[in-house]
């Protein structure tokens, strides 16, 4: 049986959208699973929600016939955004795959294939890619749409709302699709090639980022019927009010044409953008693929001196951690998703208490006051440990040998410092950085106080988090305090009411009476100093610890053991 | 001088290396060699100081590698058999975080680090991620790193792999003048022309064990052949030609 090479390229590259780059076999595996597992909460959520909105429309029936279709509008928005999400979110972590590349230009270009094949097999996969997950994000939500269509069918024909909804809805996500794919385009077409895996990764972060954050805003798309009745201004802004828009126009609602025209719109320069991208990579596939782009002019490049800068061993493992994180896929990525995810959090908190910077009408409230306490502890609690954790992930343990041959004794502990004050850079000075502006906002000149004493209890909190750190960031992946599941997260549930509360009341305490400050900081301050002179002290008798695969080392398979 | 003592290292039963014993002494050029699989590599990584023996001892100068392992490591300059770099820094980058790590004054850092990336015609390329660099790229910057704190003793894993011809040439160049200059290179290599054109003396390695130990000017004169023939013969080696025949045979069929 000989097999079509259009139909072997498009297969491969559907399979090679499930590889991201950046994760090992065992990788690959375990995030089909947890794939799967999303998969089979998602379809247990969307038939909780059903119960959920029946009770909520039960309610409303006994109201006027409006508020019900102000219900419908935002429960629409809310089944238009969700799929959205997720077909963005396949888009962006396949993000390398989506247009042909260098290696297939390499490997494929040498065999007996066109490039009408390897394009069209590559769009054919991206096709499948796509509506994989719209259908998929769909079917997970069918109770939930039939539910609201049904209801909404008291107000007009079902048929032709259930029309309006899918036309609507499936063009949202292809909006979502396309726009990640226009990004990609563009960064393939005019990036230069020695830069395009950096900016790459960058954009695959931000849009990953960028949709953690959004996703306390699409939980509370429901609740926004009194934004879409008076056609708040931030509609024009959130591409699911176009696309609800769009299904009101298609209803024969004629107030709603500049957000169906946003839709339409949108999705055309994103379509053209895509479309654009593949066929310029199309008709200059060797010249966009091996182009080495534009050499930086001599002027930019450092000087030497300024190039090296410090000769100490802290500063080599600060600026090793720094271009890490700029440069690999992997930490970039897992380090912004948890940042985001710990943002998404801490914003959803200050929405939930009504703290709202850009209203006119905001006073500071006890309420809100208490809110903007919180967050920033809140957000250095999460962050911390998560930027621990990306520092644990190993990043080439072949490479390790390095640092084990130049381990020194008298630099141990600038060697584990360097790694540290990335920890509380990201971990705990960033937080209080993104939040002082609203405490600024809201509390005034008091906010100097709060930043001093929210910094020393970040850096008690680093010190007790890093206590068991020995190690160079990158070089080992065993997880300090590493345990039962349920025990840990036990523990951390625990530990994340009892440090919000402690340093909360620390800081209402410091804010209330600004002259206890000076006995807070040393009350906070002496144990953290004293637990980073214990570190520094250790680190002179305890070994950095290494996660180490030599190159040669003998496996015994023992293909015959009993 | 390097002294290796009954070195043996077993992994999960499996014996690697078995009771292997030689010396290296200033000036010295040794070349050790052996089939794959006969535990050059595992050596190699006991003499860096990267694995610890089951048994046996390894010292430099009089110092333990077991007992001072940071001083023993200080003075070794290390070129790994496969290019294991961290390739998202660029060359200039991984040549700083090198020379850090080794304590190396700034001074020195500035005027070593831009020579050497002149010498060894990476200074183009020295703001590129390595990922994009060749083999052959990889293996000189390897090379610089290996040499940027001026070691006493060298070890060198297949160093001429993915070399180009001129770079090949030059780093044999050097090695001899570093031997000259009282340096001590361990030399692991499966090229026995590189061996015979570089080494003082040859170790041959199989199945763990030491096998050979010979001056490698003396091949021609006792007439027992020539090293690849000797090789050949210690070692065991198979008759090569049937295999290549069903090589053949196998494409050549249906």
């Amino acid at each position: 049986m000989r097999y079509r090479p259009a139909v072997v390229l498009t297969r491969h590259f559907f399979t090679s959208l499930f590889d991201l780059g950046f994760l090992s076999d065992e990788g690959v595996d375990s995030l089909k699973r947890a794939l799967l597992g999303i998969v089979a909460v998602a379809i247990g959520l969307g038939l909780l929600l059903v119960r959920v909105f029946m009770t909520k429309y039960a309610n409303l029936a006994a109201g006027p016939v409006e508020a019900f279709e102000r219900a419908v509008v935002a429960d629409h928005a809310f089944l238009m955004a969700l799929p959205m999400w997720m077909v963005a979110a396949a888009c962006g972590f396949a993000g390398q795959s989506l247009f042909p590349d260098e290696i297939d230009y390499r490997i494929l270009m040498a065999e007996p294939l066109s490039r009408r094949t390897i394009f069209g097999a590559k769009l054919g996969a991206l096709l499948l890619f796509c509506g994989l997950f719209v259908v998929g994000a769909h079917v997970s939500l069918l109770p939930l749409i039939t539910l609201t269509l049904f209801v909404a069918a008291k107000t007009g024909s079902p048929i032709s709302y259930a029309s309006a909804f899918a036309i609507s809805s499936a063009m949202a996500s292809l909006f979502a699709a396309l726009a990640i794919v226009a990004v990609q385009g563009l960064l393939v077409i005019l990036a230069p090639r020695a830069r395009l895996l950096t900016f790459s990764a960058a954009a695959r972060s931000i849009t990953f980022g960028v949709l953690v954050l959004t996703l306390p805003f699409v939980v509370r798309l429901p609740g926004t019927a009194q934004a879409f009745a008076a056609d708040a201004w931030w509609l024009q802004w959130a591409p699911p009010a176009w696309f609800v828009g769009l299904e009101r126009v298609l209803m024969g609602d004629a107030t709603r044409t500049t957000l169906a025209a946003e839709a339409i719109g949108a999705t055309l320069v994103v379509m053209t953008l895509s479309v654009g991208s593949y066929v310029l990579l199309y008709y200059r596939f060797d010249r966009v693929t091996l182009h080495p782009g534009n050499p930086r002019p001599v002027r930019s490049r450092p000087r030497v001196r300024r190039a090296i800068g410090s000769a100490s061993v802290r500063a080599a493992i600060q600026q090793f951690v720094s271009i890490t994180l700029r440069r690999s896929v992997l930490h970039q990525g897992v380090i912004v998703g948890l940042l985001a995810a710990a943002g998404g959090f801490m914003v959803n908190g200050l929405l939930a208490a009504n703290v709202r910077p850009l209203a006119s009408d905001t006073r500071a409230t006890a309420t809100t006051i208490s809110a903007l306490i919180w967050a920033p502890m809140a957000l250095a609690f999460l962050a911390t440990p998560a930027v621990r954790l990306t520092l644990s992930l190993p990043l080439d343990l072949r490479a390790n040998w390095i640092f084990r041959m130049t381990e020194e004794v008298a630099t141990r502990g600038d060697a584990v410092a360097g790694g540290l004050r990335t920890v509380f850079g990201l971990g705990v000075a960033l937080p209080i950085a993104v939040v002082a502006p609203l405490q600024w906002w809201l509390l005034g000149s008091s906010v100097v106080v709060l930043v001093t004493v929210e910094w020393l209890i970040g850096w008690l909190l680093v010190e007790l988090l890093t206590l068991e750190w020995h190690r160079i960031p990158f070089t080992c992946s065993y997880i300090p305090g590493k345990g039962f599941v349920p025990h840990v997260f036990v523990k951390a549930v625990g530990s994340y009411v009892l440090f919000t509360w402690l340093a909360g009341s620390v800081l209402r305490v410091s804010l209330a009476h600004p002259r206890t400050v000076p006995v807070i900081a040393l009350i906070v301050g002496i144990p953290a100093g004293l637990l980073c002179r214990r570190r520094t002290r250790n680190a002179r008798l305890v070994n950095l610890t290494f996660e180490d695969e030599l190159p040669m080392d003998v496996t015994a398979l023992r293909l015959n053991a009993d | 001088m390097l002294r290796a003592r009954g070195l043996t290292k077993r992994y999960a039963g499996l014996l690697a290396l078995d009771r292997v014993s030689f010396d290296l002494h200033p000036g010295e050029i040794v070349g050790y060699l052996g089939p794959n699989g006969s535990g050059k590599s595992t050596t190699v990584n006991l003499v860096v100081g990267l694995l610890e023996p089951t048994a046996g001892s390894i010292s430099l100068d009089g110092i333990v590698a077991s007992d001072d392992p940071i001083a023993y490591k200080r003075r070794i300059g290390y070129v790994p058999e496969e290019p294991s770099l961290y390739a998202h820094l660029t060359a200039f980058e991984y040549l700083t975080l090198v020379g850090r790590l080794r304590r190396l004054a700034q001074p020195t850092l500035e005027a070593r680090i831009p020579a050497l990336l002149q010498i060894l015609q990476l200074h183009d390329s020295r703001y590129k991620s390595m990922t994009a660099f060749s083999k052959g790229m990889r293996q000189r910057v390897l090379i610089a790193a290996a040499l940027l704190h001026n070691p006493d003793l060298l070890v060198l894993d297949e160093p001429f792999s993915g070399l180009d011809v001129n770079a090949g040439l030059l780093l044999r160049t050097l090695l001899r003048l570093l031997a000259h200059r009282g340096r001590m290179i361990f030399f692991s290599t499966h090229r026995f022309d590189m061996v015979e054109k570089l080494c003082s003396r040859v170790i041959v390695l199989s199945a763990g064990r030491v096998v050979m130990e010979r001056r490698v000017a003396d091949f021609d004169r006792e007439g027992v052949g020539s090293l690849e023939e000797t090789f050949a013969r210690v070692t065991q080696q198979d008759d090569y030609e049937p295999l290549a025949r069903r090589i053949l045979d196998t494409i050549s069929g249906g």
